[in-house]
């Protein structure tokens, strides 16, 4: 990766199977080829930090918000 | 024949002119076979990363092919190199099509997803014109039976010509014959043709024998 420039905090808000939804966004941070930790998980809500170029952590949380087909995102909170 | 198990014929050679794609189906997985400008044939699965949008509907630049849907461009090796959308992005080496083995050989785009798997040797791969590729709703074993063909690929004589014909399973159902005629005399036109026929009616003939049973 040649451009390290953006570090997010996501937590996804809404009904989550949290095993599908890790593994959602663990493999679309592979794709991205983001650098990804996964945090608190439970029926409502997932949080990740992520690191990787603009473009591609913006993608990230577009690919997240419409997240696997178990589960509904309602909303996303970034810091 | 699956695209794990060997060389499996996916096109005529002639049917991928320079600078176009085509969607085909090996035995359930979609592929596209694309020529390049400069004349080398690329398969790979016909499923752009991004939104899983057929590669075979994109088109060919050069020595890429770019998807239809967002323009998402891919070089010969499958890395996408360029997203219109982020023009600045420097694409990650992670965004990249599978790809599959191809050969040319008897007037025919072979493909393998096999490392080791050998090409068929089946003579002299010289003098050759194209017949037809012809689409029939009979599994693949019927089409080999049939013809009394030993492999997917075996040389029949017929009405005094020699024609290699390659057998592609494209599911449970449907099977693409690609028909060549071997040692063809110059401006073969006319036994091109007469063999095109005899192709069709060979298509008539399984499927009305697929329907009667």
């Amino acid at each position: 990766m040649s451009e390290m420039s953006a570090a997010a905090r996501f937590t996804f808000r809404g009904r989550m199977v949290c095993g599908s939804f890790t593994e959602f966004a663990l493999h679309r941070a592979r794709r991205l080829d983001i650098e990804i930790d996964v945090g608190a998980c439970d029926a409502d809500a997932a949080t990740f930090r992520v690191r990787g170029q603009d473009d591609l952590v913006d993608a990230f949380e577009m690919a997240c918000s419409l997240g696997p087909e178990d589960c509904i995102v309602l909303d996303v909170e970034r810091s | 024949m699956r695209l794990e198990e060997g060389w499996v014929p996916v096109a005529l050679s002639s049917s991928i002119e320079a600078g176009t794609s085509a969607g085909t189906v090996v035995s359930g997985s979609e592929i596209v076979v694309w020529r390049d400008t400069g004349g080398t044939a690329h398969v790979w699965e016909d499923r752009c990363p991004h939104r899983g949008m057929r590669l075979s509907f994109g088109f060919v630049r050069g020595d890429h092919i770019a998807c239809l849907y967002h323009g998402w461009q891919y070089d010969a090796a499958g890395q996408c190199r360029y997203i219109p959308a982020h023009p600045k992005l420097d694409v990650p080496q992670t965004i990249k099509v599978p790809l599959y083995r191809v050969a040319e050989k008897y007037g025919i785009v072979w493909a393998t997803a096999s490392a080791d798997a050998l090409l068929p040797d089946l003579g002299a791969d010289t003098s050759i014109a194209p017949v037809r590729s012809v689409s029939i709703d009979c599994p693949a074993a019927a089409v080999q039976t049939e013809l009394g063909l030993e492999g997917p690929a075996a040389v029949i004589t017929l009405d005094g010509d020699t024609l290699l014909v390659a057998v592609q399973a494209v599911t449970p159902a449907r099977t693409c014959a690609h028909v060549v005629l071997l040692g063809a005399e110059p401006q073969p036109v006319a036994r091109q043709k007469h063999h095109a026929h005899w192709a069709e009616a060979l298509r008539f003939r399984l499927e009305t024998t697929s329907e009667v049973a």
